[in-house]
């Protein structure tokens, strides 16, 4: 079996963001880089199904970016998939997730993947359309948000999350897509002894012109922080009113009573 | 000129910090105000397995082969959380190290692994004694050839670690007629051996969590195997291994300070008197911008010194300066974020407080700070004699 786990790196989500200076992106400089939380789970997962099996699937992790991707690749093979790519673009964030699909698919077409695994998004575009578009391009079946993740015999049943906190059990025949959610496992921290072990681990880098032969279907214009807005809300009145309307804001703006 | 670090090194301090954030933080107060041993030593445990108990040392051994700039950067962000829990893995490298450094196959065989994998909860290094403090060489206990081994009798005092150590690394005067630290020896002397006592535990200003005791030698009999390095060579090992020790105890008070400052200054952009944010305060801005210009410059300091031990330089001088400088420094970061915070900096419901007691013993051991003076002008006056 052979297994594919997308990735990213985005920022530390605590920052301070600035738009860069063509105002279509946040400036990269002074910010500390980490994988993308959802392609954690990603990773563990592909991991955990490579351990069921006994160690004999192959897991490949990728990662399209600049250069300071290795280090999430790296802390990928650490936790314990076996090879990296790197689809070298310094210029990734001006790519669409279309273009970013495409430039996967076209190296994970020769590959012949029997399971991807990718977040359900990135942290910091949220657009989550690469895993979905990548298993279109390739034909192959996918399941999004799953929180949940069996395999048996070349089929794969998951859990997905539904409005309102329901739940779905999915099942479907390898090759497949899915997209990992919080909730779905904890991942590992990478052990020291495998961090140095990694370093010795094949990282192979394509540059993204090799692989990309689409325009981007969608551009980012600018890049911007909203106004800020003023003041909160605030309840007025007897104290039994006040707890109702506060219930009631919960219970609508929240998932805290759900 | 590079002061970039490696990715694996950031990898490594993700990987603490992330643990310390998610582990230690959690407990970390109340570890310090009842003591809760259990979950201290569970997360020692966890934290071994994740390879943080040898970082220096060889894979071959159960080691993690890290170097010491990623030691130092490992317990700089495990005392960002928990003070206590950073010095026991600091000494815990410390004795490893000084087992890899000196010790024949069989000891490297029998305790690094067991060190490294926490099989041992913690090691311990038992030097000082109630006479002989700073003056190390001063030390009285004694080992007595008894057959084919020795008998170890004496009193340790303050030994970290001792109550649920593997391991103890004993000093003792092997030659009580040789010149002035000419006489000593070092011993590995597991817990469990008969006449090897550990004794009351000192109540602590701070890193409370972590168990500082008196360890009582009576009659102990060790084998010849116990001991450790060559015979009357333990003063110039003890000095040697706590020059790479006050590389971990520098980078702890670093993360201590840290954690006290980050926590101030974010206390002050919230908080309001006089109708103003307190940081909008100059008094408060000049605290702000001393105590991370220190910070900033002790880690440069530990950066230093961790690389030249890396890269196989003299380092003695350099880790005594970053002691020095870096508990110091975070002695006044925790005085001031104490300060930062006013009446509540003063309580338990705040973790500043803890930070300022947990910095205080960052100037006292592994050498007081006037015994890092004494090294370092020994050092810089050496090349004017
Ligand atoms: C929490 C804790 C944990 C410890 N853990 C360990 C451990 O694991 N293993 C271990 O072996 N020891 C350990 N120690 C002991 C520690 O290293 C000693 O306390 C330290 O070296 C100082 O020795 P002392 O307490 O006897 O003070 P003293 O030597 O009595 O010093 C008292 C004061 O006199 C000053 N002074 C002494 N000599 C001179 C001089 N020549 N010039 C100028 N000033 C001088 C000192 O700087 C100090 O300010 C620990 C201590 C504590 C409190
Ligand atoms: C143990 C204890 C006992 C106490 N007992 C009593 C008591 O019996 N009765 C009582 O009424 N109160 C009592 N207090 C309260 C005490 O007087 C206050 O804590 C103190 O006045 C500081 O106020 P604060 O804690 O709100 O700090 P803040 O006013 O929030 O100050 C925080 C920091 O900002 C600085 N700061 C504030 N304003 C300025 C400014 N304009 N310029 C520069 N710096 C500024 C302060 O100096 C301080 O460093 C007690 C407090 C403690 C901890």
């Amino acid at each position: 079996m052979k297994i594919l786990v997308c990735i990213k790196q985005v920022p530390d989500m605590e920052s301070r963001f600035k738009p860069d200076s063509a105002g279509v992106w946040y400036s990269d400089t002074d910010l500390a880089f980490r994988m993308n939380e959802y392609d954690e789970y990603a990773v563990e997962q592909a991991v955990q199904l490579k351990e069921q099996l006994g160690g004999e699937p192959e897991v490949v992790v990728l990662s399209v970016g600049p250069d300071r991707v290795v280090e999430a690749l790296k802390k990928a093979l650490a936790m314990g998939c076996d090879r990296a790519v790197q689809v070298q673009d310094p210029a990734a964030h001006l790519k669409d997730p279309w273009q970013i699909a495409s430039a996967i698919a076209a190296y994970a077409k020769g590959e012949n993947f029997n399971l991807i695994f990718t977040g359900l998004q990135s942290q910091d575009r949220g657009s989550a359309q690469v895993g979905v578009t990548l298993a279109e391009i390739l034909g192959i079946a996918s399941v999004t948000t799953i929180v949940g993740f069996e395999y048996a015999d070349g089929s794969v049943t998951v859990r997905r999350e539904l409005e309102g906190g329901l739940k779905a059990r999915v099942q479907l025949k390898t090759p497949a897509l899915v997209t990992c959610q919080l909730g779905l496992n904890v991942p590992r921290y990478p052990t020291l002894p495998n961090i140095m072990k990694a370093k010795k681990k094949e990282i192979l880098t394509l540059p993204v012109g090799e692989l990309l032969h689409e325009e981007a279907r969608s551009v980012t214009a600018s890049f911007y922080a909203p106004p800020k807005k003023s003041g909160g809300i605030v309840l007025e009145g007897d104290v039994a009113v006040q707890v109702d309307q506060l219930l009631d804001i919960l219970r609508d703006k929240t998932t805290v009573l759900r | 000129m590079n002061l970039e670090l490696t990715e694996e090194q950031k990898l490594i301090q993700e990987t603490a910090r992330q643990f310390a954030a998610e582990r230690l933080a959690p407990i970390a107060a109340r570890l310090d105000l009842e003591g809760d041993r259990e979950s201290f030593l569970a997360n020692l445990k966890e934290l071994a397995c994740l390879g943080f108990m040898g970082l220096n040392v060889s894979q071959t051994y159960g080691g993690s082969e890290t170097g010491s700039v990623a030691f130092s950067l490992a317990i700089t962000e495990l005392a960002r959380a928990c003070a206590s829990t950073a010095v026991t893995v600091s000494v815990n490298n410390m004795v490893c190290e000084l087992i890899q450094s000196v010790g024949s196959e069989e000891q490297k065989q029998r305790y690094l692994p067991r060190i490294c994998s926490g099989s041992y909860p913690a090691a311990s290094f038992a030097l000082t004694e109630p006479g002989a403090g700073s003056d190390a060489a001063a030390l009285a206990t004694r080992a007595e050839p008894d057959g084919a081994g020795w008998r170890l009798s004496g009193t340790k005092v303050f030994i970290t670690s001792a109550p649920y150590a593997g391991v103890f690394v004993v000093w003792a005067v092997t030659d009580p007629a040789a010149a002035k630290g000419g006489g000593i020896s070092c011993f590995l002397v597991e817990a469990g051996t008969p006449g090897l006592v550990v004794g009351r535990e000192e109540l602590k200003t701070g890193q409370r969590a972590s168990a500082t005791n008196e360890v009582l030698l009576e009659n102990c009999r060790v084998p010849a195997e116990a001991l450790l390095g060559r015979l009357n060579d333990g003063y110039r090992i003890a000095m040697s291994e706590l020059a790479g020790g006050r590389i971990g105890i520098g980078s702890l008070a670093l993360g201590v300070g840290l954690a006290a400052m980050d926590f101030a200054t974010s206390y002050a952009s919230q908080r309001v008197q006089f109708e103003r944010k307190l940081v909008e305060f100059e008094a408060l801005q000049w605290m702000i911008a001393d105590s991370y210009t220190e910070l900033e410059a002790a880690r440069l300091l530990l950066m230093n010194a961790a690389f030249r031990k890396e890269t196989g330089k003299s380092f003695a001088k350099e880790a005594s300066m970053a002691k020095l400088f870096a508990s110091d420094a975070a002695n006044r970061a925790c005085y001031k974020a104490v300060q930062m915070l006013g009446g509540y900096g003063y309580t338990a419901s705040y973790p500043v407080e803890r930070f300022a007691r947990d910095a205080r013993i960052t100037s006292i051991y592994e050498g007081t700070n006037e015994i890092q003076r004494l090294i370092i002008a020994r050092e810089v006056l050496r090349s004017f004699s």
